[in-house]
């Protein structure tokens, strides 16, 4: 029973997607879109429910462990979110002419195929199913990412397919890399490329061969995780792409990206001890986030700004893994999770304030808390979580990693996260400080705020203030699992 | 040794079969381009004509001339035989007596265009000088590459001397062919126009400023001279292709001494030229000259095949 | 055949290969780097059934015979269209010139002879030389992305380095599963077909290619 849920999962949004094509009407698309996320999120519920009672399952190249269900979770929770949210703002888009009203059909079913792709990705045992889903959502992303059909959108969709498509090259090289050590001991077929396999004879496997496959895969999956220096795609996708499809990438994309590096990080690991992979790691996180500072202060698109967050925020999660220990691990997979929400929060509060405005600029945007107090408040809110204020969730995840680095005794590079954190902070919160605060631009639309994206923000808001102020004893004991699984 | 060595007598008839049958293969080329273009075009025969015609002819020399220029066309044609000398035609085997290897066919060629370009230079002509300074930009990149083909195929067999390299091979045919070959071999077929001054490096129809190389050289010379820097092309022609042959192709030199022998020697020889002419006449007419500063580009490609054919040859 | 016949086959179409992968990277006019990366498809897929033929694996046929079909004809036939209705200029200016491509080039064969003496534990004997030309192929197939400036460029960098990841993988795992190998193929006709699409829909708002816009920045 629970083994075939491993296969519906994915088919419920393919199916969501397909329904979509049968109507043009806008209501009846919203209607199925949040149906088909509602039951996605429902048996999610009943498949992390039976993973707790009885452990890991596999059918065929699909498995679910408790590493995979924590990105699962993250997912099916930000789809729900995400096409509660599209209500409401797919009427407003409509309207002021953003999105066409007779091509609506082809965005939700991709959207869905795009979650359909993700979903498999965060399912796949395979790491040659891994790597396809991954160009899966490549390929479907990008449609979405150029999907207002400007110049500007297919140019920023251009260079995420190239740029991303040449990364990821270098991931299936990696991986045809380690199934060829995984092959050398053994492991034959579809074995060969299975990460439950291959991690059982990970010990033995050829330490040289996996180091370099690592690299690779590294700089594969990093590109699509939006690690510096491979994020040049980021800002530019996420700007340009329609507002719930910038919070699906930067809450879900480049989490599913991530999950492939931890999986390849585990056989590394185990093959060549724990430092090699944590090092690779610990350059790469360092990087991002130096990377991302100057662009966050000097910026002055909202969109961009949220995207070159992104980049720091994967930085900070790349950190985690590489300081490692149950703390690091633990802390990053939950920054995985804290960072995926608020970022999402961030975009749909960002998105109806650009709609208010018409603008990315933030120089216009002025005084929102005056025509919009409850967007506001929720766009102050994910400003300061994600800045790192307590009592939001990312406190506490910076905090583990930051109590991980300094029990392992990376002091320089706690000084440069530190360093880069607070400067961050100062910069984030005088961008939306003077957003939120003032008089308002004589231009904003003074309308009433609608229900739908509200809803799904406080949705998210929940999330985020619930899991700062406590992790619920079923969350922790998931995360606990997850993390012994990385560790080992 | 497989074959044994060649004699003194062999290698001078060689020589001379070499040097007569160089204008010839010109007249062929000529011949298959002007059939690909639907034209009758000259006799086979054509160069041969010309040659004599010129040699009958007296000289005219430019005022600014000196001396050295009278003596260019003949140096330029010992270099160039000599080189002949060392190419293995009829038979594979080393020399007799100690003669001289690839390097020393590559020196002798450099040598001769060195001298050509000197007395390009020499005349005082616009042309001339315009046109040495082109051959010598291209030279560096077409000498090279030259000598990495070779070397590539010397590591395998393990001498430069053309005669024994050939041996060596035997009759190896395309299927036992190392990786190394092929692109040797493609680097090769990128170098053949630009060493023998055809499209799409060199336009050997024209004295247009605009896409002459070679030819500009010779717009000075007259009468005899003429005709020996013409006869040095078309020897530096068929030396060329005998060259790529005795890398790539030498299964035609026999093993007899006979008249038999021979004469399949001789005949194998013939039909391995005939065929890289055709290639050369199809190049021809189906490209175009390219722009100068396009040159580089185009023998780049040699570069990096005759590069990557060394590398797979020695790691 | 015998194991040394299918080495040295091997090896030498390994040779074509790198001589296909030079002609994309020197080819001023975009046809010709399309007919290179046809040709260079096509040695693949003879690999794959020289392999298939040595070791009895029925799958490397089916892979031959995919890689036939799909990227010998289907896409090249695709990007073939795609430029006769873009009408391109017939001649690019490369970003870097190609005299510095073409000295990268040969840096990164020389690399991967070297990356691939490190790979040695896992490098079949069967398939000889197949293991540096796959990463080099790969490798340059991404400069061929990296340095295109026009997006038919990049398309065909995109096989060739697909191409060089499928010798690579025949050459450590005589191919990897069926089922991932299709898979891979799929992907990279989606992806092929997305693209020429994408390129397409800019060229008929903007007279621009899409590779060549920068409006993006900061």
């Amino acid at each position: 029973m629970t083994e075939t849920l491993l296969w519906v999962l994915p088919l419920v949004p393919t199916v969501t997607a397909l329904l979509m094509l049968t109507t043009r009407d806008r209501r009846i698309l919203s209607a199925i879109d949040v149906c088909g996320s509602a039951i996605l999120l429902a048996l999610t519920l009943v498949l992390a429910r039976e993973v707790a009672k009885g452990g890991p399952r596999a059918l065929g190249v699909l498995r679910i462990d408790d590493l995979g269900l924590v990105f699962l979770l993250l997912l099916v929770v930000l789809t729900l979110a995400v096409s509660i949210y599209t209500v409401g703002w797919l009427k407003q888009a409509v309207a002021v002419g953003n999105m066409k009203a007779e091509s609506l059909r082809s965005y939700f079913a991709l959207v869905h195929l795009f979650v359909a792709t993700m979903v498999v990705t965060v399912l796949a045992d395979n790491l040659g199913v891994l790597w396809i889903a991954m160009e899966g959502t490549t390929i479907t992303s990008a449609v979405l990412i150029g999907y207002h059909g400007h110049q500007h959108g297919l140019e920023a969709a251009w260079k995420y397919i190239i740029v991303t498509t040449i990364g990821i090259s270098f991931g299936l090289f990696g991986t045809v890399l380690v199934s060829a050590a995984a092959a050398a001991h053994g492991a034959v077929g579809a074995d060969a490329m299975s990460w439950s396999a291959i991690m059982k004879i990970a010990p033995m496997l050829n330490p040289g061969i996996v180091r370099i496959g690592f690299i690779f895969v590294m700089v594969g999956y990093g590109t699509k995780a939006g690690l510096a220096p491979m994020h040049l795609w980021l800002p530019d996708a996420h700007s340009q792409a329609p507002t719930p499809v910038s919070a699906l990438l930067s809450g879900v994309l480049i989490k599913c990206a991530l999950l492939g590096i931890i999986r390849f990080q585990t056989i590394a690991a185990a093959a060549c001890g724990p430092a090699f992979p944590a090092e690779v790691l610990l350059v790469f996180g360092l990087t991002s986030v130096v990377v991302a500072t100057p662009f966050i202060l000097a910026q002055n698109d909202l969109k961009r700004l949220l995207g070159y967050h992104s980049v720091e925020h994967v930085g900070i999660v790349a950190l985690g893994l590489g300081f490692g220990g149950t703390i690091g691990t633990y802390g990053a997979l939950l920054h995985v999770v804290n960072h995926g929400v608020t970022k999402a929060l961030a975009f749909f509060a960002a998105g109806k304030a650009i709609a208010r405005y018409g603008t990315r600029d933030m120089r216009v945007i002025r005084g929102l808390l005056a025509v919009a107090p409850i967007g506001a408040t929720l766009l102050m809110l994910a400003a300061l979580s994600l800045a790192g204020v307590p009592p939001f969730s990312i406190f506490v995840s910076e905090l583990m990693i930051l109590r991980a680095g300094i029990g392992q005794g990376h002091w320089v590079a706690i000084a440069i996260f530190l360093a880069m954190v607070v400067v961050i902070f100062a910069g984030l919160l005088h961008h939306v400080g003077a957003m939120v605060f003032g008089e308002p631009t004589a231009t904003a639309s003074r309308e009433p705020e609608a229900w739908s994206p509200l809803l799904g923000m406080m949705l998210l808001a929940a999330i985020m203030i619930l899991l700062g102020l406590t992790i619920p004893a079923s969350i922790d004991g998931l995360f606990r699992r997850a993390t012994e699984i990385v560790v080992g | 040794m497989m074959t044994g060595e060649r004699s003194l007598g062999l290698l001078l008839f060689e020589m001379t079969f070499l040097v007569l049958l160089g204008p010839l293969v010109t007249g062929i080329i000529q011949k298959i381009k002007a059939r690909i273009q639907c034209r009758q075009g000259a006799g086979v025969l054509q160069p041969y004509r010309d040659l004599a015609k010129l040699f009958r002819k007296g000289t005219v020399q430019a005022d600014t001339a000196s001396g050295l220029f009278r003596l260019i066309p003949v140096l330029v044609l010992a270099a160039t035989v000599a080189a002949g000398a060392l190419i293995p035609v009829v038979r594979a085997g080393p020399p007799s007596f100690p003669l001289g290897d690839a390097l020393l066919l590559l020196g002798l060629l450099a040598l001769a265009r060195f001298l050509t370009a000197v007395g390009a230079l020499d005349a005082g002509g616009a042309f001339g000088g315009m046109g040495a300074s082109r051959e010598m930009t291209l030279a560096p990149l077409v000498e090279p590459v030259l000598m990495m083909v070779v070397f590539s195929t010397a590591v395998a067999a393990g001498t430069t001397e053309l005669g024994a390299l050939a041996a060596q091979r035997g009759t190896s045919w395309v299927l036992a062919w190392h990786a190394a070959d092929f692109l040797g071999f493609a680097a090769m077929l990128v170098l053949l126009p630009a060493e023998t001054g055809r499209i799409p490096v060199d336009n050997p129809d024209t004295h247009l400023e605009l896409t002459m190389l070679h030819e500009g050289m010779l717009l000075e010379h007259s009468g005899p001279g003429l005709g020996c820097m013409l006869l040095a092309s078309h020897t530096r022609q068929i030396v060329t292709l005998g060259l790529v042959s005795a890398l790539f192709f030498p299964i035609g030199p026999a093993n007899g001494a006979d008249a038999a022998g021979l004469l399949l020697g001789v005949g194998a020889f013939a039909a391995k030229i005939l065929v890289l002419a055709s290639y050369l006449a199809l190049v021809e007419s189906s490209y175009a000259k390219l722009r100068l500063f396009r040159v580089p580009q185009f023998l780049g490609i040699g570069f990096v095949c005759a590069l990557t054919a060394l590398a797979l040859r020695i790691l | 055949m015998s194991a040394e016949t299918v080495r040295t086959i091997i090896d030498d179409l390994g040779a074509l290969l790198l001589f296909t992968m030079i002609l994309i990277l020197a080819a001023g006019q975009i046809y010709r780097a399309i007919y290179a990366v046809a040709a260079q498809s096509l040695l693949i897929a003879i690999a794959a059934a020289v392999l298939a033929t040595a070791t009895g694996n029925t799958d490397l046929w089916v892979i031959a015979g995919i890689t036939l079909t799909v990227k010998t004809i289907v896409l090249p036939w695709v990007l073939h269209r795609v430029v006769r209705r873009m009408n391109v200029r017939r001649e690019v200016e490369p970003v870097i010139p190609v005299a510095a491509t073409l000295a990268l080039a040969v840096m990164v064969v020389v690399m991967s002879f070297h990356l691939s003496a490190t790979l040695g534990p896992v490098n079949q004997a069967i398939t000889g030389n197949a293991l540096p030309v796959g990463i080099a192929l790969t490798l340059l197939g991404v400069l061929v992305m990296a340095t295109g400036k026009t997006a038919l460029n990049q398309m065909v960098g995109l096989f060739a380095s697909e191409n060089g990841i499928f010798f690579t993988a025949m050459a450590v795992t005589q191919g990897m599963p069926l089922i991932i190998e299709i898979g891979v193929i799929l992907d990279v006709i989606l992806a092929v077909l997305v693209m020429a699409i994408m390129v397409l829909r800019v060229r008929s708002t903007v007279d621009a290619d899409i590779a060549g816009l920068d409006r993006l920045k900061g």
